[in-house]
């Protein structure tokens, strides 16, 4: 105790060194009056008397340096010291350290943003919502269909049979068409069991949630609770918000509260407006019995692990409870599993994909990190040889090696700190700018980023790490001067470069390998923009609707797709008009769905699957895909043909091993089709995939109670037919909003978006590195160079020609480049194969990338190589 | 050195303390001057040493300080003993008279004594 109190008055000690000297000073001072006064009191001289007074009182200096030892820390003080020399260093080369720290604070910044968006899924999976690390995805499995959903029924058993859970909450996500007739406007909200917020543990921002019991009984508490943003744009943020209605696929909700200002939802990174009682479904979705039928699984489900409970306990139990419902409802559960999930491993959304997607990004951008390390060390270490005969003088002082290694250490960490704070600041822009983005697809997406405590600790240790890294070095060789060998012999030593060209060597070996990773990238990302897609989507418009609202029914559903054909094939500028269930080169995919088809024998467990869309007659022309054989799918009222399918070549090739498909028939989706054609193949899930197994359905026999339409312009300005469009849906339904209306390129352009932010990052971040590999080449050429001045003199002297010598050192400092790249494109080669087995490998990147970066570096070496052999032998020889 | 200082100054602080709790507030010329009268040569050239002393007692809580007027009218470092201080003399002091026996009586024993 007593230590710490003494430890916490010398750091207060510190701070207040000036007061304390003054203190001091005064005491002794007075001290020596008292003691002069005493002496003349016993009959000394004035001069006499002073003199014993000081002799008596000892060395004043030494007594001082024992007084602050005592009052302050050493080390502390020793710290400012080397602090405030740093800032004096440091702002005596505004130009390299402002190298330094933009180059630290870019590659702290990026990591830095990638982290946040990293620990956000991985860490706060729900934003607003605490602990939700602690909550899992309960997904019950089938062997043939994925992960379908949990019924309502189902829920309910499983919230008492999973004891390890405490809660388990169900959400179903649903389209609403809100507003009055005429002027509805969709938006997305979430049915909900009764416990939703209250296990949520969140708190309204005004008004209440939904109560357990109003999700109890079928359809009769109509309330709602909405999103605060909601609540700030409908309803200006105002209080009498509440109590009011909202009209929702035409039934009146009572408004009873106002989620917390960042909630979304427990879809992320979808965004959701409305959340209702589950038990409104029937009413608000056309009577559905998704509250009594077992074999309707809408709802998906999250439990809330106990303190202390495993998610292997909850597992356990899931697993249990999932066969004991095979077992007493065989019809609707059997052959079902379950699996508890962490919410990054959603089988549902882009989770999964976006968190292996950042992993690999952060990867390289911590390459990159070490890269500008490895280029600031270089720096650092050819300035600090500069410095020898400083360091050497501190030495002969009497400065311990420690005390050298903490100076050069306390400069370097500044520099880091500053790069640090400013990549945090970055960080901070990038994260804002990630949180803006666009609406992806046909629901609304928000990527909840922040910069928090946590990221920010995590730009601090980035810093800390980066600091400790490039300070080794020049640390390690400035601690190691003999004072005496570089007070003798001066700046013309033979420098000691082997470091330097390691550092110089292993730097560029980093940057070959993210140049290529960053070139690899932005080929591919370039090439998806360029492929083609083996459709046409210039002159295409998209738009959506959705009767999920409208009691729909098969019989209906097909009359009304057939009517809003018809009527748009009669505007004037439609050349042709088709419907589909799913449009190709979507974010969120298209499904693909196990079939069998006659003449086909399967040997390997599992089954044969295929992407599935369904399609109107029609399609296949709007989209101009050719039909190679048969014909396209019979009118949509047409009541005599068979249940249809078109498959595509790829089909044809790799289940019936090309042989004739027209005719066959083909079971999938629980019914019986007969193939009458076969479709060019074309691009489903991404531009430039291989190709893909595919099968056509038609309307005609699935229809669906919802729609992309697609509308390919006579004019070629597709954008124009969107009112005309809008006219057509809200004269045969004015409940009926059409949303999400996009031309094709629209679609693509926004599904390539998350491709998009690491492509600019890698368009922006590749050239500056590059930049930095040359600057960093650069100053350790010229350093080396400077250094020899005498010994090229010699040589000039002796006859060698300026040519001659340059060529030699470039061949000295290509050399060890020539080896980093070599073992920076080995290993990024590795990388490449192991992470894309089955593409080819780019040639073009694989070479162009080192031609370029070796080119870079012979001009940085050739730079300062040519002004040492421009200069004269007399002057060179007479330098020092 | 550094173990030569050290006993000085332990024998010194606890002379500091004692001082203190025999006459009350000092300066530390005061305090000096005690020193001298009793000690003899302790401080009789190294008054200055006194003052890291008193820094590193104050530190510890074991003194308090604060500004007063001087015999001759100036401004003084006025010291006193805390209550914390008392506490510390008291336990040194015991400590000290104990460690002060079994020398005292490791010296005085001679070899017969010992069996």
């Amino acid at each position: 105790m007593k230590s710490v109190k003494r430890f916490l008055t010398r750091v207060f000690n510190s701070a207040t060194r000036r007061a304390q000297e003054e203190r001091l000073r005064e005491e002794i001072a007075e001290h020596i009056a008292l003691q002069t006064a005493e002496n003349l009191r016993a009959g000394l001289s004035t001069i006499e008397a002073r003199r014993q007074a000081m002799l008596k009182f000892g060395g004043v200096e030494a007594m001082k340096e024992d007084y602050r030892a005592e009052r302050g820390i050493l080390f502390i003080e020793n710290l400012l010291g080397d602090l405030r020399n740093a800032g004096r260093t440091i702002s005596r080369m505004p130009g390299l350290a402002a190298v330094i720290i933009v180059s630290l604070a870019i590659g702290i910044g990026v990591n830095t943003t990638i982290f946040s968006w990293i620990q956000m899924i991985l860490f706060q999976p729900l934003p607003a919502v605490t602990g939700a690390s602690n909550f899992l995805l309960v997904e019950p499995r089938s062997d043939t269909a994925g992960y379908p959903g949990a019924s309502w029924l189902e829920y309910r058993d499983l919230q008492t049979q999973v004891p390890a859970l405490r809660d388990v909450v169900a959400s179903q996500m649903v389209p609403f068409n809100v507003g009055e007739p005429g002027k509805t406007e969709r938006t997305h909200g979430q049915l909900v069991s009764g416990n939703y917020f209250s296990a949520l543990g969140l708190k309204p921002a005004i008004g209440r949630f939904i109560r357990p019991e109003e999700a109890e009984r079928s359809g009769t508490e109509p309330v709602v609770v909405i999103s605060y943003d909601y609540w700030q744009t409908r309803f200006r943020g105002s209080p009498t918000a509440l109590g009011q209605t909202l009209r929702v696929n035409d039934r009146d909700l009572i408004v009873i509260g106002v989620a917390p200002r960042d909630f979304q939802g427990t879809m992320v990174p979808l965004k959701f407006e409305l959340w209702v009682p589950a038990t409104m479904t029937p009413a608000l979705l056309g009577g559905v019995r998704v509250l009594e039928d077992r074999t309707s699984r809408a709802f998906s489900l999250i439990g809330m692990l106990k303190p202390g409970a495993k998610p292997q306990e909850a597992q356990a139990e899931f697993t249990t409870a999932m066969a004991q419902l095979a077992r007493d409802y065989p019809d609707a559960s059997a052959g079902m599993g379950g699996e508890v999930l962490p919410f990054w491993d959603s089988p549902r959304g882009p989770q999964r994909l976006i968190i292996s997607g950042l992993a690999i990004l952060q990867g390289v951008m911590l390459l990159l990190l070490l890269a500008v390390c490895g280029n600031t060390a270089n720096l650092m270490l050819a300035r600090g040889s500069t410095r020898q005969r400083e360091m050497a003088v501190r030495v002969a002082l009497g400065a311990g090696r420690w005390r050298i290694a903490s100076l050069v250490l306390s400069e370097n960490m500044l520099l880091a700190f500053l790069g640090a704070g400013l990549g945090a600041a970055f960080a901070v822009w990038g994260t804002t700018a990630l949180r803006i983005a666009p609406i992806v697809g046909a629901f609304p997406i928000l990527f909840p980023t922040k910069v928090d405590a946590f990221t920010l600790a995590f730009a601090i240790v980035l810093g800390v790490a980066c600091g400790l890294i490039f300070s080794a070095a020049p640390a390690l060789y400035l601690a190691r001067l003999d004072p005496q060998d570089s007070l003798r012999s001066g700046p013309n030593t033979p420098p000691r470069s082997r470091a330097r060209k390691v550092l110089m060597g292993v730097e560029v070996g980093l940057a070959s390998v993210v140049l290529i990773a960053a070139a690899l990238f932005l080929d591919s990302f370039r090439n998806a923009r360029q492929t083609d897609p083996r459709f046409r989507l210039e002159g295409v418009l998209l738009a959506a609707y959705d009767r999920s609202g409208r009691n729909p029914d098969d019989a209906s559903d097909r009359e009304f797709a057939a009517r809003l054909l018809e009527r748009l094939r009669s505007l004037p500028d439609v050349e042709g008009a088709a419907i589909a269930t799913n449009v190709p080169l979507d974010l969120h995919g298209i499904p693909s769905r196990p079939f069998t088809v006659q003449g086909r024998v399967r040997t390997e467990p599992g089954q044969d699957r295929a992407i599935s869309n369904t399609v109107t007659p029609g399609y296949l022309n709007v989209l101009g895909i050719p039909l190679l054989e048969g014909t396209d799918f019979a009118d949509m009222r047409d009541k005599a043909a068979p249940p249809q399918a078109i498959v595509n070549e790829e089909f044809v090739r790799r289940y019936l091993n090309g042989a004739d498909a027209i005719g066959r028939s083909l079971q999938a989706r629980k019914q019986n089709f007969t193939i009458i054609g076969v479709a060019r193949n074309s691009a489903y899930d991404a531009l430039g995939e291989p190709p893909q197994p595919a099968m056509y359905f038609s309307y005609r026999d699935r229809p669906s109670y919802q729609g992309e339409i697609h509308l390919r312009t006579r004019s070629g300005n597709e954008a124009a037919l969107t009112a005309e469009a809008r006219g057509v849906l809200r004269e045969l339904d004015p409940m009926l909003p059409l949303y999400d209306v996009r031309t094709f390129s629209q679609h693509i352009d926004r599904n390539l978006y998350l491709r998009r932010i690491p492509a600019r990052m890698f368009a922006v971040l590749g050239p500056l590195l590059l930049g930095l590999a040359a600057v960093g080449i650069f100053a350790v050429v010229s350093y080396a160079v400077a250094r020899r001045t005498r010994e090229i003199g010699v040589r000039l002297a002796f006859g060698a020609t300026g040519s001659r010598v340059v060529l030699q050192i470039i061949r000295e400092n290509l050399g060890a480049i020539a080896r980093g790249t070599a073992v920076g494109w080995l290993l990024a080669l590795v990388i490449s194969l192991h992470a894309f087995p089955n593409s080819p490998l780019n040639l073009s990147v694989f070479l162009g990338v080192p031609t370029i970066l070796l080119a870079v570096a012979t001009l940085a070496c050739w730079l300062p190589a040519r002004r040492a052999s421009r200069i004269d032998p007399m002057a060179a020889l007479r330098h020092e | 050195m550094k173990q030569k200082t050290d006993v000085l100054q332990g024998t010194l602080a606890l002379m500091v303390l004692k001082t203190l709790d025999v006459l009350g507030p000092l300066h530390g010329y005061g305090i000096a001057r005690r020193i001298e009268q009793i000690s003899g040569d302790l401080l009789a050239v190294n008054q200055g040493t006194l003052y890291p002393v008193l820094l590193k007692l104050e530190q510890e809580g074991a003194i308090a300080s604060e500004w007063g007027a001087s015999e001759n009218n100036r401004r003084a470092r006025f010291y006193r003993l805390t209550k914390e201080g008392r506490k510390q003399l008291q336990v040194e002091t015991k400590d000290w008279e104990q460690t002060a026996a079994i020398i005292g009586r490791f010296f005085e024993a001679k070899a017969e004594d010992l069996p």
